[in-house]
C-alpha cells in the first residue's frame, strides 16, 4: 500500500539536453527586475527613483497596504526603469547591475534570539516574506497572519527541476537555523518534505514539532499541494504556508550573518537549447541573459517555471527555480473554419476517466469527481473534496495529460477567486 | 505550456484498439452475416453523429463505433433492418447524443439500445456465442487495462463475484449460471467497463464489478427462461445505473476516513471544515 502510494504519479518526458551533474555555475545577469508573481496584484509605493543607486537587498518599493513588506533589490545596482500600472500596480522595476556595489546588512539580534515579531519584521524587510505562499488561494500571506502549519519543500518532481537535496548539501546548519525560526511563526507542525535518503533534520528539531514527509520520484508527488492534501489540508480558517527549502536555508544564513544570500539555484533546460545548465543567479534574473549562447537557432519562448506549469516571461518569477526554453510555435495552424467552430462549440471538452488522469492527480484523491466538480463550476463540492489545498501548478499535469480545454488550472483559479470573494478573504 | 494528446478521441481510439481481438474473433466466427450487421450499425450510428454535428455542432466521435460494435454483437437476431435501425437510433440519440456526446452520457448507449430492443421485441431470439469469442475477450480486457482505458478494478470485482458464486455452493457453479458466464464475460468487457458510464472512484469500481457479478448470479439462478445475453444486458443496465450512487458512497466513505485519520494525526480538529 505504502510503496504503491510512493509510486503514484507520472514522469512526463520533456525533451532537453541532459542536465550534467556537478556544481552549479555562478551567473549574475547584467539586468534583473522586481516583478510580481504571475497574476499577482501588488500595489506599491516607490522608495527609490529612476537612476538612483541601490545596495543589494535594499528596499526599492513597499506595499501600499502593508508598508512593512518591502520589495528589495536583487543585486547592487542602479534603478533603470520603473513601470507601474494604474493604481500603482507593479509591472516591473528594472535594475542594472553594479558589480562593485555592496549588499545590505540586517540587524538580526532580536530575531535570532527567538522574538517572533522581530523575526516577522526581519522577513518582511529582507524580502524573504515573498517566498511564502499561503493556501488556500496561493497568495503572499498578510503580515500578521498565523499559519496552522508550514511545509518546507526539499523535493521537486517537476520535469527537469534542480534537485533541492543538492542545493542543501553543505547548508545543513543554515537549514536547521531556518527551520527553528519557522517554528516561531506557527504554533502548529512544521513539515519538511524530501525524497528518500538521509533525513535532513531530526525529529527533535523545531521544539519537537518537525514532521518529516517522504515524497516519491514521480510527478506530482514533489509538489506542496499534493503533500498537504495528504497530511494537512488547508482551509480558510486554518491556512497552511509553503516555502522552498533553499529559502529556509537562506533565512538561516540571514539570521547567522545578517546578509541574505542573493543567489538561488536555477536549472536552464528545454527543447530549444543546445546545452542544459545548472546556474546560481539572482532573483528576477533576465531570462535571456541566463540562456545567452545556449539556444539553437530559430525562434523560441522563454518560460519561467517548468514546461508543465510555467509562464512565458522576461524575468525569473519570484518563486521559480527553472527556466524552460521552448521552441516557438507560430500559434496553432488556422485549420478549417468548420472544424474550429466544432471544437469551440464543444467546450468544456468532456473528461474521460482513464488511469492516466487518476495518476496525474497522484492517485489518491477522487480525481474524476474533483475534476467534474471543477468543470461544472461546483465550488462547494470542490472544497469538500480538498480543492482548497490545491493551486494551479497541482493541476498542470492533469492539463497536460487530458489536453483539457479550458485548462483545468484556469478553472481552479476561477473557483478559488470566487471562493475568496465569498469568504471575504 | 506543453499539452498532451490524451483527449476524448485518443481514449476512444485506444478503447477501440483494445476491443479489436474480441471484434475480430467475432467477425471470424460470424462470417458475412456478422460483417453485414456491423456495417449496418456503424452506418446508423455514424449517421446520427453526423446529424448531431450539423444540427447541434457536436463533434462526431469514434465512440460511435464502440456502440455500433457492441450492438452488432449483442442485439437480438431476426429483427429485420427497420427494428434494428430504430433500436440503435433510440440508443444513440437518447443514450448519448442528447446529453452532449460521449463523455457526458450517463449510461452506455449500447446498453440502452439492447435493453430497448429486449423489452420492445421480447419474441426475437438472442444471439449465441461460440466459446473462442469469449476467450478473445481476455486479451481485449488485458489490452484495455494495459492502456489504462479499462479499469482493472471493475473486472476484478466481477471476477470476485464469480469466485464467490463458485465457492458458496461448494466448489461448483450452478448449471444455469455456468451457461451464462461466457456471455456475461463478453458483456463485462463490452458494456460494463465503458470508462464513462461506470463508476469513477476506486472503491466504486470494485462495487460496480461486484454488483454486476451478483446480478448475473441472481438472474441466472432466479430468472426462468432468460437467455444469457438478456441476463447480461439487464445486469449491465442495472450496474451502470447504480454507478453514480456507488461513487457517491465511495466519496462519503473517503471523506469520513480522511476526517478521522487527519484528526488523529494532528490532534487538533479546528481546521477541519
Amino acid at each position: 500500500m505504502l510503496s504503491q502510494l510512493m509510486q503514484a504519479g507520472l514522469s512526463p518526458n520533456v525533451r532537453s539536453a541532459p542536465l550534467t551533474g556537478g556544481e552549479p555555475v555562478e551567473h549574475w545577469t547584467e539586468e534583473a527586475a522586481v516583478v510580481p508573481q504571475h497574476r499577482e496584484h501588488l500595489r506599491v509605493d516607490m522608495v527609490v527613483r529612476e537612476g538612483e543607486a541601490v545596495a543589494g537587498g535594499a528596499p526599492v518599493a513597499r506595499l501600499r497596504d502593508h508598508p512593512e513588506i518591502a520589495l528589495v533589490a536583487p543585486m547592487p545596482g542602479r534603478v533603470a526603469k520603473v513601470h507601474l500600472g494604474p493604481g500603482r500596480q507593479l509591472h516591473e522595476i528594472v535594475l542594472f547591475r553594479d558589480a562593485g556595489g555592496d549588499m545590505r546588512r540586517h540587524d538580526t539580534e532580536a530575531a535570532g534570539a527567538g522574538d517572533g515579531s522581530a523575526l516577522r519584521a526581519l522577513l518582511q524587510d529582507s524580502g524573504l516574506w515573498r517566498q511564502f505562499r499561503a493556501r488556500p488561494f496561493g497568495r503572499m500571506p498578510a503580515p500578521d497572519a498565523k499559519p496552522a502549519a508550514i511545509l518546507v519543500m526539499a523535493a521537486d518532481s517537476r520535469p527537469l527541476a534542480p534537485d533541492p537535496l543538492a542545493m542543501l548539501e553543505a547548508r545543513g546548519e543554515d537549514l536547521m537555523w531556518g527551520l527553528a525560526a519557522l517554528g516561531h511563526l506557527t504554533e502548529g507542525p512544521v513539515y519538511l518534505c524530501q525524497r528518500s535518503g538521509p533525513a535532513l533534520a531530526g525529529p527533535g528539531a523545531v521544539e519537537g514539532r518537525l514532521r518529516l514527509l517522504r515524497s516519491g520520484p514521480r510527478h506530482p508527488q514533489g509538489l506542496a499541494g499534493h503533500q498537504l492534501h495528504h497530511h494537512h489540508p488547508a482551509s480558510v480558517a486554518a491556512p497552511v504556508w509553503d516555502i522552498h527549502a533553499e529559502d529556509v536555508a537562506d533565512l538561516g544564513t540571514l539570521l547567522e550573518t545578517g546578509l541574505r544570500p542573493a543567489l538561488r539555484t536555477v536549472s536552464v533546460t528545454g527543447p530549444a537549447l543546445s546545452e542544459a545548465r545548472l546556474l546560481r543567479c539572482q532573483d528576477g534574473a533576465h531570462l535571456a541573459g541566463l540562456c545567452h549562447g545556449l539556444t539553437v537557432p530559430g525562434p523560441h519562448d522563454l518560460v519561467s517555471g517548468s514546461a508543465l506549469d510555467g509562464h512565458r516571461a522576461v524575468w525569473l518569477a519570484p518563486r521559480d527555480r527553472q527556466l524552460s526554453v521552448m521552441t516557438h510555435h507560430h500559434g496553432a495552424p488556422r485549420g478549417h473554419w468548420f472544424r474550429n467552430a466544432l471544437s469551440r462549440a464543444a467546450r468544456p471538452v468532456p473528461l474521460i476517466p482513464t488511469a492516466a488522469l487518476e495518476q496525474a492527480l497522484g492517485g489518491a484523491l477522487p480525481a474524476v469527481a474533483l475534476l467534474r466538480a471543477l468543470s461544472a463550476g461546483d465550488d462547494e463540492t470542490l472544497a469538500k473534496l480538498g480543492g482548497l489545498t490545491l493551486l494551479e501548478e497541482d493541476l498542470a499535469l492533469a492539463d497536460y495529460v487530458t489536453g483539457a480545454e479550458p485548462r483545468l488550472s484556469a478553472l481552479l483559479r476561477g473557483a478559488l477567486d470566487r471562493i475568496a470573494a465569498e469568504e471575504g478573504a | 505550456m506543453m499539452r498532451g494528446i490524451w483527449d476524448r478521441e485518443t481514449v476512444a481510439l485506444l478503447l477501440l484498439a483494445a476491443l479489436m481481438p474480441l471484434a475480430l474473433a467475432w467477425l471470424w466466427y460470424g462470417g458475412v452475416e456478422a460483417a453485414g450487421r456491423l456495417a449496418l450499425t456503424l452506418l446508423v450510428s455514424g449517421l446520427w453523429h453526423l446529424i448531431f454535428m450539423l444540427a447541434r455542432a457536436q463533434p462526431p466521435s469514434f465512440a460511435g463505433a464502440l456502440t455500433a460494435l457492441a450492438v452488432a454483437m449483442l442485439a437480438p437476431e431476426d429483427l429485420g433492418i427497420f427494428r434494428l435501425v430504430m433500436g440503435i437510433s433510440f440508443g444513440t440519440v437518447m443514450g448519448e447524443l442528447v446529453f452532449g456526446g460521449w463523455g457526458r452520457n450517463v449510461v452506455n448507449p449500447a446498453t440502452i439500445t439492447l435493453a430497448f430492443l429486449g423489452f420492445g421485441f421480447p419474441a426475437a431470439p438472442w444471439p449465441d456465442f461460440v466459446l473462442p469469442v469469449a476467450w478473445a475477450a481476455i486479451p481485449a480486457a488485458g489490452l484495455g487495462i494495459l492502456l489504462g482505458v479499462i479499469s482493472g478494478r471493475i473486472i476484478a470485482g466481477a471476477l470476485l463475484a464469480a469466485l464467490l458464486a463458485w465457492a458458496i455452493p461448494g466448489g461448483a457453479w450452478p448449471a444455469s449460471l455456468e451457461k451464462v458466464l461466457p456471455v456475461a464475460w463478453i458483456g463485462l468487457v463490452l458494456l460494463v467497463c465503458d470508462p464513462v458510464a461506470s463508476a469513477a472512484t476506486r472503491p466504486g469500481r470494485w462495487g460496480n464489478g461486484l454488483l454486476y457479478g451478483a446480478l448475473i448470479a441472481l438472474f441466472a439462478t432466479g430468472w426462468d427462461g432468460g437467455a444469457p445475453v438478456q441476463i447480461t444486458v439487464s445486469a449491465a443496465l442495472l450496474a451502470s445505473l447504480a454507478a453514480p450512487i456507488l461513487d457517491e458512497a465511495a466519496i462519503a466513505l473517503w471523506r469520513a476516513r480522511r476526517h478521522r485519520a487527519l484528526a488523529r494525526k494532528t490532534e487538533d480538529t479546528s481546521w477541519l471544515t
